[in-house]
């Protein structure tokens, strides 16, 4: 068995801003992720990410993760990063089981903090199994990381900022989106990019959804039908549309079996997209020295991801024993940038969630 | 409405639009970001401190038109690709636009693009005055369009496709483009005589063979004249290129 003051699980923009300020603070830290690379969903972003400065705004997200990756090297004395590497188990005695490359490991942290990100939410229509149906993470794996093009021409269901973004990326690479689609009367992503998509004259169409995808052996045709302000069908309203490709971008949900499998008080809030742990201002589960970062926590930018990872990480160093000496304002500065980025009207949702999600009565 | 269609009203353009004398005056940033955001880059880019400063992260950016001098540093630096620079100064009848282009490849300079609009609509031929791709710039080019004046505040992409067959030779001795004589045409040379002295076209070894017709063509569209209208240019000889020593030997009976 390992020991180790902190263990990190998943190494994207939230758990590795976790273990730069854990290790910042004196912390050994180990990061675990089940991937060949640390930066998780970073990777994948060629674009660039709002917010501010300090979540580096303006950077495209494989940058971010370039930068992020180079600052863990300057704490290589106190980080041990442990890649190809799935954790899956987590027991209540605080032993995580980890499968690297068919070795099993077990590891047994002081703190813990559970970065593990989002899985992809599905839709559910006839023949949504046949090749050519993707989720958006998958088209932007195959075409940002290895460079394949995922197909000729592209439909994208969801409109929210990936689908929005991922539209964009895809035109860039060559491939023709004939269309995005949601259901409700107004598309969910920022309408900056839905602009940048009108201009290059992709039909942005809000109250749409897909009923049924044909082909033999492939996607070859999509049927899609209107629905009204009430996201109810309109009888009558079916067309069909010639793609070798559908993208599902319809969302995101917590990663968060490792909570459930420790016994973490969870909680369904919509406004975050699913089941989440409840959690005090400084991202502590129910349970003593388990903390959270990022989508798992609840599904948000990936700016409030890094600014919620240093959160985490100093408070779970300061519960391992290692206080970093700017502690206070550090925390208070990231409590300050997570205000900021959740205030204006965009950020309704997530504050309402994040409400219905604290956990009061367990303080730091 | 914006937040269904993906396209700025015509309201929200027109509230970000600079008055007409500070638009003739030179060059100015237009910033089209009409939704209250988490996001600031366009704000700390400014070097001359002409977006209001965003106390709050998530308020719109405000432009001062009169301290911004359209240098284009927020281009490259907005993530949402939604600020342009529009300079009205640039002739007569024709503006400068500059646009944020992540797209390969990168149109050449000099070279006749489409204009395209908010919805990816062609509204007119624009020439490519610059290709802005340095460091400085990150992967997001800027790329200044020169666009007849009307359409400066129409056109926010481009295509490159030759929706209107600029890019076709006309002359092929010069490797003189239709784009190019109807720039010429545009810029008040209205005749054969004019376009020939001041483009080169119809004077290669053809003399005009291939070119002329084609161009007072372009001269009868644009005038609304017809060709039977159109002055020919002078012909002089040779009427095919000879060398200069065949004129040195003189005639054998001489």
């Amino acid at each position: 068995m390992i020991h180790t003051e902190i263990a990190i699980v998943g190494g994207g923009p939230a758990g590795l801003c976790a273990a730069i300020k854990a290790a910042e603070s004196g912390a050994k830290v180990i990061v675990l992720d089940r991937n060949s690379q640390l930066g998780g969903q970073l990777i994948k972003q060629t674009h660039m990410f709002f917010g501010s400065q300090k979540q580096y705004a303006s950077h495209r997200g494989i940058d971010i993760a370039n930068i992020l990756i180079s600052k863990l090297e300057d704490y290589k004395d106190k980080i041990t990063v442990m890649l190809d590497a799935t954790v899956i188990g987590l027991y209540e005695d605080r032993v995580l089981t980890v499968d690297q490359g068919g070795k099993y490991i077990k590891i047994k942290p002081d703190t813990l903090i559970i970065a593990t990100g989002a899985s992809e939410k599905f839709q559910a229509f006839p023949n949504n199994d046949l090749p050519g149906i993707y989720g958006a993470g998958a088209v932007q794996t195959l075409m940002n990381v290895y460079g394949v093009a995922p197909g000729e021409s592209v439909f994208m269901v969801g409109a929210g900022n990936i689908g929005l973004i991922v539209s964009y990326q895809l035109m860039q690479a060559g491939i023709k989106v004939k269309g995005v689609i949601c259901r409700g009367p107004k598309f969910g992503g920022y309408a900056v990019h839905a602009s940048k998509l009108r201009r290059l004259g992709v039909p942005v169409m809000p109250s749409h959804k897909v009923v049924y995808a044909h082909g033999k052996d492939k996607l070859e045709r999509i049927t899609l039908i209107k629905l009204d302000e009430n996201k109810k069908e309109i009888p009558g309203t079916e067309f069909d549309i010639e793609v070798d490709v559908l993208c599902i971008a319809t969302g995101l949900t917590p990663l968060a079996e490792l909570l459930w499998q420790m016994g973490c008080e969870m909680k369904y809030i919509s406004e975050l997209s699913g089941h989440v742990p409840l959690r005090d201002k400084n991202l502590m589960t129910s349970l003593d020295g388990i903390y959270v970062a990022g989508d798992v926590a609840g599904i948000e930018e990936a700016s409030s991801a890094m600014v919620e990872g240093s959160l985490a990480g100093l408070c779970a160093a300061k519960a391992a024993g290692h206080i970093h000496p700017d502690f206070e304002a550090l925390v208070a500065d990231c409590h300050k940038q997570l205000y900021d980025l959740r205030s204006g009207p965009e950020g309704e949702a997530i504050r309402k969630g994040l409400s219905k999600a604290e956990l009061k009565e367990v303080g730091l | 409405m914006l937040e269904r269609t993906g396209v700025p009203t015509k309201e929200n353009i027109e509230s970000v639009t600079p008055l007409k004398e500070r638009l003739s005056k030179g060059p100015v940033a237009i910033i089209e970001c009409f939704q209250e955001i988490p996001c600031n880059p366009c704000y700390t880019s400014c070097k001359k401190g002409a977006i209001k400063e965003l106390i709050d992260i998530n308020d719109r950016p405000i432009l001062d038109p009169e301290k911004c001098n359209g240098c284009g540093v927020c281009i490259s630096n907005c993530p949402g690709l939604a600020i342009f620079v529009v300079d009205e100064s640039y002739s007569e009848t024709e503006a400068l636009v500059k646009i944020p282009y992540e797209f390969v490849p990168l149109p050449k300079e000099g070279s006749f693009v489409t204009g395209l609009d908010r919805e990816g609509k062609p509204v007119c031929r624009a020439k490519v005055e610059k290709v802005l791709n340095t460091k400085a710039q990150d992967r997001t080019p800027v790329v200044s369009l020169i666009v007849p004046k009307e359409f400066s505040m129409t056109v926010r992409f481009l295509s490159l496709n030759d929706h209107y067959s600029d890019n076709t030779i006309v002359c092929r001795c010069e490797e003189i483009t239709l784009g190019e004589i109807r720039e010429y045409i545009r810029r008040g040379y209205q005749s054969l005589e004019e376009i020939k002295r001041i483009s080169r076209a119809g004077m290669g070894p053809c003399q005009g063979r291939t070119c002329s017709q084609l161009i007072m063509q372009e001269l009868a569209a644009a005038t609304g004249k017809r060709l039977s209208e159109i002055k020919m240019s002078a012909f002089r000889p040779p009427a095919v290129p000879i060398k200069l020593g065949q004129l040195l030997g003189g005639d054998d009976h001489e």
